[in-house]
């Protein structure tokens, strides 16, 4: 006998599925091999380098997280652009920036950790006030700042506009962080791998390392399409909540 | 290998981190799924 299709609460809301689909668990699974190659890899395939000895091992992370910083910073600002662009504006951009700024601070936060204890191999010290050093950790304080202002309160359009000017003045501080080893002479190293005609590394290193930044941008992918979900949800549930409330003061006024 | 208490702490705190964190970022999905209508997840 056939069920009636009766749409109850549980069935209106769909428990089963959350935030992921065929697309993201492909990606999540290609992550996950990644981050194994990785693994495997920078911990015991990859050779110790001639003068940094195993700490190089260190940089296969370093260098992966601080690429995804990066990225997730520049899209941040990308999507605030679009949010403040009134042909493309949208609170889905306004979402995606907020994805992408959390996900950035995460992985700044490892850079700087990893960082720290390469440091402490390298140069004898787990923090020294060098340039490169400095202007990162500026840099992470920066959108720790932006999260916060995201977090104020107001409507979802306010959030979006005042955080989208903050996100638009804090990304120059992508080219500044980046080329402050050039600017000013510090213990930082320049980049390994400048340009396909400046590659400081060889074989099996450069191999890891390559691993570490298709791994963990493919984790950004897949952080990302989770995370906006989730913020879509919590922009969904205020907006009801809004509708609620709005309808108990019209009841009100009725009575 | 040398230096293998900072290097394995490097590996461990990354990879532990980035778990947690999507692990949270897959509960708080699934928890407000249950509270919405289909129309409410276009990727559904």
């Amino acid at each position: 006998m056939a069920t009636p299709d009766i749409e109850t609460p549980a069935t209106a809301a769909g428990t089963r599925a959350g935030t992921g689909t065929v697309f993201t668990r492909f990606i999540g699974l290609a992550t996950i091999v990644g981050m194994v190659a990785l693994g495997v890899f920078g911990l015991l395939l990859s050779p110790a380098d001639v003068q940094q000895s195993d700490s190089v091992r260190i940089l296969y992370i370093h260098v992966g997280t601080v690429w995804v910083a990066y990225v997730a910073f520049a899209f941040t600002a990308l999507a605030s652009a679009a949010y403040l662009w009134k042909r493309t504006t949208s609170l889905a951009w306004d979402r995606f920036a907020g994805a992408s700024a959390e996900i950035g601070v995460l992985f700044m936060a490892l850079t700087l950790l990893a960082g720290s204890l390469w440091g402490r191999l390298s140069w004898g010290k787990f923090w020294v006030w060098d340039a490169r050093v400095t202007s990162t950790a500026f840099m992470f304080v920066t959108y720790v700042g932006y999260l916060a202002v995201r977090g104020l309160g107001g409507s979802h359009h306010q959030r979006a506009r005042r955080s989208a000017v903050v996100a638009l003045l804090a990304v120059l501080e992508i080219p500044l962080v980046h080329f402050s080893v050039k600017l000013w002479r510090g213990l930082h190293q320049d980049s390994s791998v400048a340009d396909r005609t400046n590659v400081n590394l060889h074989g099996l290193m450069l191999f890891s390392l390559f691993i570490s930044v298709i791994a963990f941008t493919l984790l950004y992918v897949w952080l990302m399409m989770h995370r906006q979900r989730v913020l879509a949800m919590q922009d969904a549930i205020d907006n009801t909540g809004l509708d609620y409330a709005l309808q108990q003061r019209r009841d009100e006024g009725d009575l | 290998m040398e230096d293998l208490g900072f290097i394995l702490a490097t590996y461990i705190v990354t990879f532990g981190s980035v778990a947690a964190f999507a692990f949270a970022i897959v509960r708080r999905g699934r928890r407000l799924a249950a509270q919405l209508p289909a129309k409410d997840k276009p990727w559904t």
